[in-house]
Order: C-alpha cells, then sequence, then structure tokens
C-alpha cells in the first residue's frame, strides 16, 4: 500500500502562512509534520525558497531533530519506554513482544501504515514501568496480555484515525 | 574600541576589548594549535583544539570563541592543557581511517601535522571509523567523509563566503556529516564545484581529484589566474616542473580571501595539456609535398617573421598589415604590441577580440562618467546596501564577483536585477525587471533604467549636493528625464523604494553593447551612478564584467582602434581602425593582407566561426603567437610558443582597476618564451633602437607615458588612477526609441552564455582534463512556454537556426529564461554556438551583437 498522497494544496497554504520569516522553520516543520505525519522531502525545496534558505539547510533542521521524520509513519506510533525504570520492569521483553506481534523492528513502519515502531529513552511515567505510548495516549504496567489488547485495539480500527 | 591587558603564558599583552583569546594571542605572536578556526569565518567553537587553560579559575575554555578580559592569566601549553588537547587529537585519529600515505591531502593535511607536533602517533584506543561514504564520480571533488572531523569549516565556507548553501550539517549523534540535499553526491546539488570547502578542509575529507598527480607538490608559488576578470590570487603547487594542484593565495590582500571558482582551482591543468606549443613551427611541405608545420629555431623564424611582414608592409602600405592583441597577456605584452603595430607598422589596424565584448562598453562609461570612475574595489561592492545588477550572470561569468554580491544580499543589502532571465542572485532579489527582446516594444532594459531615473527625480530621491557640484547639464537632464513617458509597474516603483537616497552600487554584464539598446543601457547606468552620487563614493561604484583576465588592462594600453594608452581617445577624424568586423571584412576585401594574432583564437571565439576561418586562410601571412595548438594557429604559416600567466613575470589589470603583478611558477614549456620577451626580440629585430632586456624597462616606459599606470611596479599590487586631469561626468541626454524588427524565420532570440566551467570560447577550459570529464553540460534551456508552442517533451534534441549558421544540440526545459528566449551554452562543443551569431553587431545599431541571436528552433 502506499502511503497517503500528499495534499499539494495543504502544504502550499501552510507553507505561505509562514513566508519570509526566517525564524518560522521549526514552526513551519512541525505544522508540516502535524498534518501530513511526516515531512515529505519534496516540502524541504519550497520551504527554503519560502524562507529563502537553502533546502540543504532545511534539511539540517529537519533531521536534527528526533520530532521530524522524513519518513512517512504509520498511522499509529507506538513508542516503547526503554528507559531505566522500565528496563527494570522487563522493558526488553515488552519490545520484543511487540516486535513479533508486528512483525517490524525499530523505527520501521508495516507496509499497510498502520504502525511505526519506535523506543524512546524514558517516557516520564516511570511510575507506570513498564509503559508506552500509542500516539498520544499513554499505557502502563504493561504485560503481554495487556499489549496485545492494546494493539487490537488499534489493529482492528483501521477506519479511524488512530484513537482509540 | 579600548585596550584591555592580560597575561598569556606568563607574558603581559595588550589586545582590543571584543578579540577572542585566540586573537589576542596571535597578535603577540603566541602559537593556539586550531582545526576548526577561520579567520575569515565566524568562529565556531567545534574542534576545542584551542583550548587554554584560565590559571585563575582552573577552567579549560576554548580560545577562539572565548573572549580575552581583563587581567585574565592564560596558559596555553600547561602540561594540563596539553594533557586534553592530546587526548582530543587521540579520539579524532581514533575515529580517522590510517590511509595517511596514500591521502590525497599529502602534507596539506592539518590534522597530521598537529598530531605529530603533540606527539600523538599511535592512539591506542579502540579504532572506531565510521562513515563509509566515499565519492568522486565528478571530476573535481573527493569526498571521503570517513576522514571528516566535524569542523563544519566547508558548511562554513560554503554558507559564509561562497554563499551556496550546497551543503550542510544532516543528522546528530554520530551520524553527522556535512551532506547536501538528499544526501546526493555533489554534482547532483546546487554546488558549483568553486573547491572553497576543499581548500579550506583540514583534513583528507575533501581533497582534490587528481589524475596525473598524487601527493604534496614540492613547493608553492603565488599567481594571478589567467582566466576571468576577477584576478583571483592563487598558490600553485608545483612538482617537477609542472603545475599540480592549485588553492587560494593565503595573501590577505587579494581580491578573493578564501575563496576561488571551479575554472581558477580546477581548470588549470589545461597549462600540462599535450596541445600545449613548445617550440616555434613553420609552414612548409613534407616529402609528399603536403603542407604541415615543421619545427624551426626561434631566430629562423623570427627573421622570417620580420622578413616577411616588412615585405608586405613595403608593397601594400601600412594599412596592409594588422594585429590582434589579447586580454589574456599582460599589460607589458600589449603595450609592446601596440607599439609594434601603431610606431613600427604605423597601423591603425589593432584590435582585441574583446572590444565588442568589453572593452567598447568600459571605454563609453569612462567617457560618460569623466574617467573619474576607474577604481571599483569590490570590498564597496560587498558593502553596498542596495545593488542593481544589469544584463549579467555574474554567477557563471565572473564567479567571485557574484560572492562578493550573494554576501552582500545575505548581510540584507537591496537586490534590484535588470536582466531578462533567471540567475541564481534571483533568490535576493528585491525587485526584478524582465527586459524583453522577442518582441518589438520590449520593454528593454533601457526602458527600465530610464523609468529608475525618472521615478528617482519625480519622488527626490536623487543627490541633489553632489549632482549640482559635480556635474553640468543637470538642469537639461531634469527635463528630458521628467518629460519622458517612461514605463511604470510593481517592479520598477519597488526598486525605487529601495533606491531612494542611497549610494547605489551597479553591476553591468561585459556583453551589455551586444544588445540592440545597449549603448542606451550602459549611458542610462551611467546617469543613474551620476544621479545618485555614486562616483567616487563608498559603498558604491559601476563594476563592468569584462570577461577576461586584463580585457582591461590591454584597453588601458592601447591594443584598442580608437584609444591610445592611457584611455586617450581618437578623434573621430584620426586614424581609427576598424572593429573586429571591420578587420574580417578588411581581410575578405583584400585590403588586409598579413596579419599577427598575439593569445587569441578567433577561428573559435568570433562569430561565424567559419567565415572567420575562411578570411584568415585567404592571408599571405598569419602569425599566431600563442599557448595553444588552436585552430586558428593551424592555419598560420608562422607558430611562435608563449607563455601562460603561470610561466611568465607581467602584470594585469582586473575589472577592480587593480594591477596585479605575478611572477613565473614555473617555466614555459619546451622552448616556449614568455610572450614580452618574444615582442622584445621582434623590436629588436625589426632595427628599432630600443631593446627590451627586462620587464622593468617596459614597465618604466609605461609608468612615463600612461600617467594612470603609476602603480605598475615591482610590487604585487597597485590601483590604476582615475582622470589625472580630473574629469567631469555628463549625463547622457541621447535616447533615441529603439525598436527591433520582428522576423518571422527566427521568432526566437538565442542568447550565448558561458557556463561556469568554460571561459568564453573555452579554447583553455575545453584543453582541461577535468573539464572534459565533466562531460557535455551544452544543453540549450528553453522555456516551458516554448517548448509547449515547439510541441517540445521535458528533453530531447533541437536544431538551432540563424541567419548565420545553425547548431544541433540537446535542450532543456528550464524556468531560467523567459518565453521566446533560449539560452545557448558557449565553450561546449568546439563552441559551435558562435556559429548562430553574426560578426556585425555593435556598429549596427538596433541589432543583435556577438551573444545575442535571433534563431529558429526546430525539433529533431
Ligand atoms: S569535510 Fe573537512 S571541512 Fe568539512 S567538516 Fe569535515 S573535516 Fe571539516
Ligand atoms: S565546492 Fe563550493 S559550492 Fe560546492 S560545496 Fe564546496 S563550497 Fe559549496
Ligand atoms: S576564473 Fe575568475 S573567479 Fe574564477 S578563479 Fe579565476 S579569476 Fe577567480
Ligand atoms: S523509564 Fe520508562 S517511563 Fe521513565
Ligand atoms: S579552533 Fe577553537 S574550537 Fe576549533
Amino acid at each position: 500500500m502506499e502511503p497517503k498522497p500528499i495534499d499539494w494544496e495543504k502544504l502550499a497554504s501552510i507553507i505561505e502562512t509562514h513566508r519570509t520569516r526566517k525564524w518560522n522553520l521549526i514552526p513551519l516543520l512541525q505544522e508540516v509534520q502535524e498534518t501530513f505525519g511526516y515531512i515529505p522531502p519534496e516540502s524541504m525545496e519550497p520551504i527554503a525558497e519560502a524562507l529563502n534558505m537553502s533546502p540543504a539547510e532545511v534539511q539540517g533542521v529537519v533531521t536534527f531533530y528526533a520530532g521530524f521524520s522524513l519518513k512517512p509513519k504509520g498511522k499509529c506510533v507506538l513508542k516503547v519506554c526503554r528507559g531505566t525504570a522500565c528496563h527494570v520492569k522487563g522493558s526488553r521483553s515488552i519490545l520484543r513482544f511487540v516486535q513479533n506481534e508486528l512483525g517490524l523492528q525499530e523505527g520501521e513502519t508495516s507496509e499497510d501504515y498502520q504502525f511505526t515502531l519506535e523506543t524512546v529513552a524514558c517516557l516520564g511515567a516511570c511510575f507506570l514501568a513498564p509503559t508506552m505510548m500509542v500516539n498520544k495516549n499513554y499505557f502502563g504496567r504493561l504485560n503481554p496480555t495487556k499489549v496485545s489488547s492494546v494493539l487490537n485495539q488499534y489493529g482492528k480500527s483501521k477506519e479511524d484515525d488512530g484513537s482509540p | 574600541m579600548e585596550s584591555i591587558f592580560l597575561t598569556i603564558n606568563g607574558q603581559k599583552v595588550a589586545c582590543l576589548s571584543g578579540d577572542s583569546i585566540l586573537i589576542a594571542a596571535e597578535k603577540n605572536s603566541i602559537p593556539i594549535p586550531i582545526l576548526c578556526y577561520h579567520p575569515d569565518l565566524k568562529p565556531h567553537g567545534a574542534c576545542r583544539l584551542c583550548l587554554v587553560e584560565n590559571e585563575k579559575t582552573g577552567r579549560l575554555m576554548a580560545s577562539c570563541v572565548t573572549p580575552a578580559a581583563q587581567d585574565m592569566v592564560i596558559q596555553t601549553a600547561s602540561p594540563r592543557v596539553l594533557h586534553h588537547r592530546r587526548n582530543i587529537v587521540r579520539l579524532m585519529m581514533a575515529e580517522h581511517p590510517e590511509s595517511c600515505i596514500v591521502c590525497s591531502k599529502g602534507n596539506h593535511c592539518e590534522l597530521r601535522r598537529i598530531a605529530a607536533s603533540l606527539g600523538v602517533g599511535d592512539s591506542g584506543l579502540y579504532p572506531m571509523p565510521n562513515f563509509p561514504s566515499y565519492e568522486q564520480m565528478n571530476p573535481f571533488i573527493i569526498r571521503d567523509l570517513s576522514k571528516c572531523i566535524l569542523c563544519g569549516k566547508c558548511i562554513r565556507a560554503d554558507h559564509e563566503l561562497v554563499v551556496a548553501g550546497a551543503i550542510e550539517y544532516n543528522h546528530r549523534g554520530f551520524k553527522p556529516r556535512p551532506a547536501t540535499l538528499y544526501e546526493r553526491p555533489l554534482e547532483e546539488s546546487i554546488c558549483t564545484f568553486c573547491g572553497t570547502c576543499v581548500s579550506i578542509c583540514p583534513t583528507g575529507a575533501l581533497s582534490v581529484k587528481n589524475t596525473a598527480y598524487v601527493g604534496t607538490p614540492d613547493q608553492e608559488t603565488d599567481s594571478i589566474c589567467g582566466f576571468c576578470s576577477v584576478g583571483c590570487s592563487l598558490s600553485m603547487g608545483v612538482a617537477g616542473q609542472k603545475v599540480v594542484d592549485v588553492n587560494p593565495s593565503k595573501s590577505r590582500a587579494s581580491v578573493n580571501g578564501a575563496t576561488l571558482c571551479v575554472r581558477g582551482h580546477f581548470a588549470n591543468d589545461y597549462l600540462n595539456s599535450p596541445a600545449r606549443l613548445t617550440r616555434p613551427l613553420v609552414r612548409s611541405k613534407d616529402g609528399e609535398g603536403k603542407s604541415i608545420h615543421a619545427p624551426a629555431a626561434w631566430d629562423e623564424a623570427l627573421d622570417a617573421v620580420v622578413m616577411k611582414l616588412s615585405a608586405i608592409k613595403r608593397e601594400f602600405g601600412a594599412g596592409s598589415v594588422a594585429f590582434i592583441g589579447s586580454s589574456k597577456c599582460s599589460n607589458e605584452e600589449n603595450y609592446l604590441f601596440q607599439k609594434i603595430a601603431r610606431e613600427i607598422f604605423e597601423t591603425p589596424n589593432l584590435v582585441t577580440l574583446s572590444y565588442d565584448t568589453g572593452q567598447a562598453l568600459a571605454a563609453r562609461i569612462d567617457a560618460r562618467t569623466g574617467g573619474m570612475c576607474r577604481v571599483n574595489p569590490l570590498a564597496e561592492l560587498e558593502g553596498a546596501r542596495v545593488i542593481v545588477v544589469v544584463n549579467a550572470d555574474p554567477g557563471r561569468s565572473v564567479p567571485v564577483v557574484d560572492y562578493h554580491i550573494r554576501r552582500a544580499a545575505k548581510k540584507g543589502a537591496a537586490l534590484i536585477l535588470v536582466n531578462p532571465w533567471k540567475i541564481e542572485l534571483n533568490r535576493w532579489a528585491g525587485a526584478w525587471m524582465r527586459p524583453d527582446y522577442s518582441r518589438p516594444s520590449g520593454p528593454m532594459a533601457s526602458d527600465f533604467l530610464l523609468a529608475l531615473a525618472k521615478g528617482l527625480v519625480a519622488d527626490a530621491g536623487y543627490d541633489r549636493g553632489s549632482v549640482e557640484q559635480a556635474t553640468d547639464g543637470f538642469d537639461a537632464f531634469y527635463d528630458m528625464i521628467s518629460r519622458r513617458n517612461g514605463i511604470a509597474g510593481e517592479a520598477v516603483d519597488a526598486a525605487v523604494r529601495l533606491m531612494k537616497n542611497q549610494k547605489i552600487a551597479f553591476v553591468i554584464g561585459a556583453d551589455t553593447l551586444c544588445y540592440p539598446d545597449g549603448a542606451q543601457t550602459a549611458d542610462a547606468v551611467a546617469n543613474l551612478l551620476i544621479l545618485t552620487g555614486g562616483i567616487g563614493a563608498k559603498r558604491s561604484g559601476l563594476f563592468v564584467l569584462l570577461p577576461e583576465s586584463n580585457t582591461l588592462g590591454a584597453m588601458d594600453m592601447g591594443m584598442m582602434p580608437d584609444h591610445l594608452p592611457g584611455r586617450v581617445r581618437l578623434d573621430d577624424g584620426g586614424n581609427i581602425g576598424p572593429d573586429m568586423e571591420g578587420f574580417i571584412e578588411g581581410i575578405e576585401s583584400g585590403r588586409i593582407r598579413a596579419a599577427y594574432i598575439m593569445g587569441e583564437n578567433p577561428a573559435r571565439s568570433l562569430p561565424q566561426p567559419d567565415r572567420v576561418a575562411a578570411a584568415l586562410k585567404k592571408l599571405d601571412l598569419l602569425v599566431v603567437q600563442d599557448i595553444l595548438y588552436t585552430r586558428t594557429a593551424a592555419m598560420a604559416h608562422f607558430i611562435l610558443p608563449g607563455a601562460a600567466a603561470a610561466e611568465k613575470a607581467g602584470a594585469f589589470t582586473n575589472l577592480e582597476g587593480r594591477i596585479q603583478m605575478f611572477s613565473p611558477v614555473v617555466q614555459p614549456p619546451g622552448e616556449a618564451k614568455a610572450d614580452w620577451e618574444i615582442l622584445a626580440q621582434l623590436i629588436w629585430k625589426m632595427g628599432h633602437p630600443e631593446h627590451y632586456q627586462s620587464l622593468e624597462k617596459i614597465r618604466q616606459e609605461i609608468r612615463r607615458l600612461v600617467p594612470m599606470y603609476q602603480g605598475l611596479g615591482s610590487h604585487l599590487q597597485g590601483w590604476i588612477a582615475n582622470n589625472p586631469k580630473g574629469g567631469k561626468p555628463a549625463f547622457a541626454m541621447d535616447f533615441p526609441p529603439v525598436s527591433v524588427a520582428l522576423d518571422a524565420a527566427h521568432p526566437f532570440i538565442a542568447r550565448l552564455s558561458a557556463p561556469r566551467h568554460h571561459l568564453g570560447g573555452g579554447t583553455r577550459t575545453g584543453r582541461s582534463e577535468r573539464v572534459r570529464a565533466y562531460g557535455d553540460h551544452g544543453a540549450v534551456e528553453i522555456s516551458p512556454d516554448d517548448c509547449r508552442v515547439l510541441g517540445l517533451e521535458v528533453c530531447g534534441k533541437v536544431r538551432l537556426v540563424s541567419e548565420f549558421g545553425k547548431i544541433e544540440r540537446s535542450y532543456v526545459q528550464s524556468s531560467r529564461p523567459p518565453k521566446g528566449m533560449a539560452i545557448v551554452p558557449m565553450g561546449e562543443n568546439q563552441n559551435d554556438a558562435m556559429g548562430l551569431a553574426g560578426l556585425s553587431g555593435k556598429n549596427r545599431p538596433a541589432s543583435f551583437g556577438w551573444t545575442v541571436s535571433r534563431v529558429g528552433i526546430e525539433k529533431i
């Protein structure tokens, strides 16, 4: 399956609202990331043009921040915590379990663009360890059964926008 | 700025407040090792090698980014500093591949030098080389980023000096490397192969792709680039009597600083071309009666040349002998050459190939400004707050001028373009007026410029005080310009707003006179300069982007039909020789029977090259003095091998009016000689009393006769002088309407323009192995609108047909040219593009000159 085609008009209108304001690069990128789920690589040149920067400079900023991605992500982005507290509580097996269930390695996206699997250093919810996030929702005190039910919850409802 | 005092290594030193500790140490000759610092770049603090210890606090800090403070006590080489410095280098080495022996950076590698000086051999750490990328598909630059130490110098040079924006850090953590957009190879990026990043890179991560020689040159000598009129200072590396490496000179007084362009950096390998002439050649017959060029001794060849030239003069009169001098030869050589023509042969027939594409324009502007605008330092262009660019593509023709404009624009200067086609500078343009020569009624460049003057006068946005003081006839000009029906429009209004009450720097393309309204355009620009009080002012000037290294010097030395040395104009009644077209016509009609051509290749560089070649073949005597076996040389009766700038001493005058002396880096190949020596011998053999045995003797004579050349001498640099008699600028008043007639068979305008890697017709750059390996970049650029009308796909092949000839080329659809114009690269394909243009140009009013031609376009 292809990722959703880019809505060029929408992209252009986002860029327009930030035109010629060089300091707007990060807010502009955030808006693009927010809208499309990633920064389409083809958008770097028009963005650079609008802010009077060189495209390579825009790329430098995009690749510097973990929050920006040049690859399309799945509808549901899973962030499994690999921080110290979660590690102690067995997050390694949680990660393995998720990897097996989804058939994905870290950083990968499923072919149907339903799931993207990522790891993070600490989700800031250590008291719930082991934890993971799916899009903007936290899930804590995980065990394989709970993970399965979370995955099902997101996997079955392909039509919706990723909220349970 | 106030002075502050501090102690470094126990020594009391002074510096200015605001200086970094590194600068303070440098000013007092205390060495601190550096890797990422460069005086032309903003301090970056990336490598930490420059760390020093603050004795009072015990802190270690990077001296290049730490400001010096009053009463600081600094140690630059305490045991603690050395310990940490060594560790930093050890960590770099641990990441570094062990390929020093074969690294093409050789002894230029600063990392290796510093490691050695700190006694770091084996790092003793677990080696963790990273990043396998190795890139060398392009013929200029090798990128081996496994050797990158992330000093960021290349990126800063790319952003701050040449303002290209081709590379930037990518990723973070252990992964970052200088990367192009989409991490593509350089040749697929916007990189111009200026090589600035290569020279500045302290390691072998970026190095020059050498085919013939790898390693460190035996010695390095400074010279001046012999290509364009910027005249960059070069440091040429020599191994075994050959130039094997070129970098920007370390001289702090150079026009180019740490930058160069692709030609100066990479195309000088033409010096070692097998096509170099190494001994005098004389046309003779071989055993089977076939005409060949046979080697001859110098004396024999020169005696024969003198004899034959004199015989022709005796038989057919002085007007039968003609001389073509060269914008590539030095001031001294052009001076001698015009002396031979004017004094010994008493002929008015002398010209250079840059007459129509530069010298005539420069002379016109000189006359308009009363000779008071001869010196235009590029530093003033970079400092300008408003820059107007007319009919020019400086990024390709004179890249180092372009860097100055880009740096100015980056600092916030307003950029106004009056240019038919889009150039890279459009990225910064505050207003863009787009002349259209494909329609009879324009608007043309001069229409826009006159509208700007009208706007400034109407808004009282001009420099009243200086105008009234420095010029006559302002009232008449005021009336004339106010009464004109100027064209209006958003771009004109925007430009007037930006120009109002400002000092302005004007940049004008060398072949402006090739447009039908070229003379009016030149005059209108001079008017604007006078009107804005720019003559002699700071942050201002008029920069004529002349084509070659000594176009201006050749003109100043009187190598021109209508000017004597020192820009002394001959009166109309005087003995003025023909321009280039008249020259060729003179040969065709049999009036001119002998020609002596020094350092030019008219059979390749001029329009209608086949007509030119046929004419040259007709001559009773053709003497060619050159460095390469060119198409023109192949037709000569005598070939005299001269020397390139790197192989002789002399002086060029660059477009700023800076006289730059150079001395030989290597000897001329074989028996070849410096051109001035050849000419001096000829003069002697012709029985002239003057014997020019040294360059200084010629220079003395020039200084005596040409007051504006007092700066010519044995030091490295001087400047020409403004009109010593003190001229007065005068407004041009005469702007007759110009219109171009339509021509149904040739409805498009072909604009011939050299790509960056060629200079003009490419006689020399086309002999560079690297430029040859770069491949064909000759595709004609056609606008999407025209492609649609012509039924052309995105790319393919077309035939361009003009009144004078036709060529076949590949084409690309491009947004650079406007509708109705095709951009045709010169230099490629034996410079066949010149076949489209007509020799008659400048002097036929309302027609197109050498680099602009009317064509039809057919799909094939
Ligand atoms: S490539 Fe060279 S100049 Fe660029 S960051 Fe690496 S070491 Fe420094
Ligand atoms: S060669 Fe010049 S344009 Fe290319 S990356 Fe280096 S500095 Fe930039
Ligand atoms: S060709 Fe011109 S800009 Fe390029 S290096 Fe030579 S003098 Fe400088
Ligand atoms: S370690 Fe997992 S939430 Fe903090
Ligand atoms: S030279 Fe100061 S940190 Fe590199």
